[in-house]
């Protein structure tokens, strides 16, 4: 299996994967089944997770058919244009349904304002996404369009090779992109022992409800590193796609951001209380999370060792 | 700093730096990482405690961390000095590795300030937080972050090694 097997896999569940979340999400609302609402929002959170992977299989996939005759590259870059924006507002949903599902856990009742952002992010995240699709498709399916008719627009405001012009033409910008990404590795990395070190029976007295209050900043953590490692992918694709460290280092990177998932939402983590000890459930679960994370920095350490970068 | 630099050139340190094996250079580098998050991280934790993040939790158990804090840094420091000897000519006149070292030993005593100051205090669960920590807080975060960053930018600015960073 290779980069554009795997695009060709899971190109269409931002798609019809945000598509299904709204469905759930409007279902919610119809039924005033609060468990229904409260599902769409995970979903929401796992379909931005798996945009992850659609994004870089595309983008080594793009690398590959740039090579092939007949393909129209500038139709390829205005596919990665268009994905850059959808992918974009794709993390924004994720990250809103994330915040909803956090404050409704340690509230216990939704907050509508923020039903209200996740539900108008996905519309526009559906939208433009469903353009990117089309883009993608056009690459090699000239039989999709029309005789005579134009391809699909990208967007004319965001270029992935702008990104990449930035990056790549000031000197400061690489090495502050690494400071942030180092501050960002520690931040999360800190939030997410003293949270897990708890369920694994460090510091028993401490209710796990009273740890969840940190969580926002391992994501924020999370959100620096996202957005500064996405400007090294868009700048030198190269260094990573054909990268074999970089493919167990997402990997390893989605498993953990399952996790977070779990410890924001799930009722058997909330649930651990002052002086109770974690269910072995719990405790194996805490230790993935721990492992999954240090995994994480390990392959994003031997990048230039166990791979080609730099 | 003459004998350092006839460390750089022992057998051990050649190993380190040039054998390609991923135990030599690479291991070092990743306990350098896991180390520094996880000083950097669980102090950061704490200080954003005693900045009124999650005020439920009480100050008094997270008293246990600062063992496994300095526990964290002996890693840390031990494969640091490894690195510096392994490309200690150029790391030695590096001006950013002594910009790092002063915001690391800042870092180290605010730390030592906290346990001292503020979690040693067994009725620190009584009162609010202090000005005194939450300004301990304050410029701990400040320092660490200092520190992350002199210690990125040593890749970028001065005398650079040719050496993966």
């Amino acid at each position: 299996m290779n980069a554009p097997h795997f695009h060709l896999i899971l190109n269409h569940v931002p798609t019809i994967g945000s598509a299904i979340a709204i469905g759930l999400l409007l279902l919610g609302l119809l039924r005033r089944q609060e468990a229904l609402t409260r599902v769409s929002l995970e979903v929401f959170y796992v379909i931005a997770l798996i945009t992850l992977p659609a994004y870089l299989s595309g983008v080594a996939t793009g690398m590959e058919l740039e090579k092939m005759p007949d393909i129209s590259v500038e139709a390829i870059h205005k596919h990665h244009d268009g994905a850059i924006v959808a992918f974009g507002l794709m993390l924004l949903t994720g990250l809103s349904a994330w915040f909803g599902l956090w404050q409704w856990r340690r509230v216990n009742r939704p907050s509508w304002i923020n039903i209200g952002i996740v539900l108008v992010l996905s519309l526009l995240t559906l939208t433009t996404m469903a353009g990117t699709a089309t883009m993608g498709g056009e690459i090699r399916h000239p039989e999709m369009m029309p005789e005579g008719s134009a391809p699909t627009a990208g967007p004319s405001w965001i270029h992935a090779a702008s990104i990449q012009s930035l990056v790549t033409d000031h000197t400061w910008i690489w090495p502050s992109l690494e400071a942030l990404h180092f501050i960002g590795l520690w931040l999360l990395f800190g939030v997410v022992l003293l949270v897990n070190l708890r369920m694994l029976g460090m510091m028993k007295s401490v209710p796990f409800s009273a740890l969840h209050r940190m969580l926002p900043w391992a994501v924020l953590g999370l959100g620096i590193n996202i957005v500064s490692g996405m400007m090294w992918v868009i700048a030198t694709p190269e260094q990573y796609m054909a990268n074999v460290s970089f493919f167990w280092k997402m990997g390893f990177l989605l498993l953990a951001g399952l996790n977070l998932l779990y410890v924001t939402a799930f009722d058997e983590a909330w649930q651990v209380g002052a002086n109770e000890d974690a269910s072995f459930g719990n405790k194996a679960i805490a230790f993935g999370a721990i492992a999954s994370w240090v995994f994480v920095m390990y392959f994003g350490r031997m990048l230039p060792f166990l791979g080609n970068a730099f | 700093m003459d004998f350092i630099i006839q460390l750089q050139h022992s057998a051990v340190m050649d190993w380190v730096r040039e054998s390609g094996s991923l135990l030599g250079y690479p291991a070092i580098l990743f306990l350098h990482t896991i180390g520094l998050a996880t000083v950097a991280g669980l102090n950061g934790a704490i200080d954003l405690r005693l900045l009124g993040v999650a005020s439920r939790i009480p100050l008094a158990p997270l008293n246990r961390f600062f063992p496994f804090i300095w526990g964290a840094f002996g890693v840390t420091a031990l494969s640091g000095v490894t690195l510096l000897i392994a490309d200690a000519e150029t790391k030695l006149r590096s001006p950013v590795f002594y910009i790092k070292m002063a915001f690391i030993i800042l870092a180290l005593i605010n730390l030592q300030l906290l346990k001292k100051r503020v979690f040693a205090d067994p009725n620190v669960d009584t009162h609010p937080v202090t000005s005194q920590a939450r300004m301990l807080a304050f410029t701990s975060l400040v320092f660490w972050v200092a520190a992350t960053t002199a210690g990125r930018l040593m890749a970028y600015i001065g005398p650079v090694a040719g050496l993966g960073s």
